[in-house]
């Protein structure tokens, strides 16, 4: 799983991190953009999540003031994520039979 | 013709059901079950419905014996429940929507019981009696929404047969409801405790603390202590079970009856976990027989939260022409039954 170090900025209060995502396919990036785009941030938990598509890598950024919240928003995301991959290698009528089972990311 | 794919994950349960133009296909579910004593808590919950979905769904097509082209629209539980598990749903039906490119389609959890009910029983327009873990509602059809006329103010009943099981150690396999049941059958004496029905609504938080200082005397506060030497009948679990029973399921008989007086309807139907508790059924179906009416209710297959009824309400909503954008497909814990415009009824 590619995940960059959070880049935090001791300038500033906010903790932030990136993750970039590199999927199979642009058709599966767009798939997992559209499926993670929907749930917005609960606002108790002070962070700004924002979600781009770049080809077939998907770039999150996270914005915390807090880096327990930070933790909370991430470890959240990629809960959706894995599941969100998990269906897609399962059920993914165009490469279901190239891949194979429940194997995920 | 529509072929209907439901994905069910508000509560403990996860379920997948297939519906096509109201014939069940499909309708299979997985439970969480936590040890005597312990409760589903929303983290572990999602936990165990990630580790079961995709089996489930793959289950679902096999016992269907369809493919995902035959379906017309995956419908998911948009609320009201615990908001980690029904993400699960959600993501999951999402993918799927996109996948298989079918439209998408949020449930209400409420609507899907009473949908699959009346699909069940063929009631027509019956009062019904919603009665589960998290919901205790009597409802009526008037004017394309199912209103709410009575309710619980405080605790779900269900919740209140729960967290009683748990005092008293019972198991929660299969459910702790069904425990209690088959414990109560074996209940001798009648403990009076307290019957609270406020006009249309009920209230059983008070009946739980009271319930729980019987089964657990340490538990009692000092402020109520009785004296010493005042004898204390020993009540055994099985009578607390049967009171409890007895006492809870007459309240919800009182409210259901006003609401048949108030609608002058003939027909009742018991929807919900807890609607497939017999005792339940047994005292309502006196209650409409002596008025002349009908009862109608189902078994723990359509009772108990399923996938199925997601999709049957999900295919009435998709007939009368109700579209969803796939950006709206979030989910939300509070969804009041009576937001719903109910765009299938004509009557």
């Amino acid at each position: 799983m590619p995940f960059e170090d959070p880049s935090t900025t001791p300038e500033t209060t906010n903790t932030e991190a990136t993750l970039k995502i590199p999927f199979e396919s642009v058709r599966h990036a767009e798939i997992a953009y559209r499926v993670l785009k929907v749930d917005e941030e609960p606002r108790r938990n002070f962070v700004k999540k924002e979600i781009v598509l770049k080809e077939a890598t998907l770039e999150v950024h996270f914005v915390a003031n807090q880096v327990k919240n930070l933790r909370t928003a991430i470890t959240s995301f990629f809960e959706n994520l894995l599941l969100c991959r998990e269906t897609i290698n399962n059920f993914d009528l165009e490469n279901a039979r190239t891949l194979t089972g429940s194997n995920t990311a | 013709m529509v072929c209907s794919l439901g994905i069910e994950g508000s509560a403990n349960k996860i379920g997948i059901g297939i519906i096509r133009d109201g014939e069940v296909l499909a309708n299979v579910r997985k439970t969480y079950i936590t040890p005597p004593g312990e409760g589903f808590l929303p983290k572990e919950t999602a936990k165990h419905h990630r580790d079961q979905i995709i089996g489930l769904v793959k289950a679902a097509l096999k016992e269907a014996k369809i493919d995902s082209h035959e379906l017309d629209v995956i419908c998911y539980t948009k609320g009201p429940g615990m908001a980690p598990p029904l993400m699960v749903g959600a993501i999951v039906a999402r993918t799927l929507s996109l996948l298989w490119e079918k439209p998408l389609l949020g449930v209400n959890h409420c609507i899907g019981h009473i949908e699959m009910g009346r699909q069940i029983t063929n009631a027509k327009n019956p009062i019904v009696l919603y009665v589960s873990g998290g919901n205790t509602q009597v409802i009526a059809y008037s004017n394309k929404r199912y209103r709410i006329f009575g309710e619980t103010i405080d605790i779900a009943v269900g919740n209140c047969l729960d967290r009683f099981a748990r005092i008293i150690k019972l198991s929660n396999d299969p459910s702790p409801g069904y425990n209690i049941e088959q414990l109560a059958k074996e209940g001798k004496q009648f403990v009076k405790l307290p019957y609270v029905v406020k006009g249309m609504d009920v209230s059983f938080s008070g009946l739980l603390s009271h319930i729980e200082e019987i089964a657990d005397p340490s538990k009692r506060r000092n402020k109520r202590k009785k004296a010493e030497d005042a004898e204390e009948p020993e009540y055994t679990k099985a009578d607390l079970c049967y009171s409890l029973q007895e006492t809870i399921f007459a309240m919800l008989v009182e409210i259901t009856e006003r609401a048949m007086a108030h609608c002058e309807s003939n027909e009742v139907l018991i929807v919900g976990g807890v609607g497939c508790n017999e005792r339940l059924q047994e005292m309502m179906r006196i209650m409409c027989e002596e008025r002349g009416g009908k009862l109608f209710a189902t078994d723990e297959r359509y009772c108990i939260d399923n996938g199925l009824m997601i999709a049957h309400a999900g295919a009435e909503m998709f007939k009368s022409g109700t579209r969803m954008d796939f950006e709206d497909s979030f989910v939300t814990q509070r969804y009041r039954t009576d937001e719903v415009l109910v765009t299938w009824r004509d009557d």
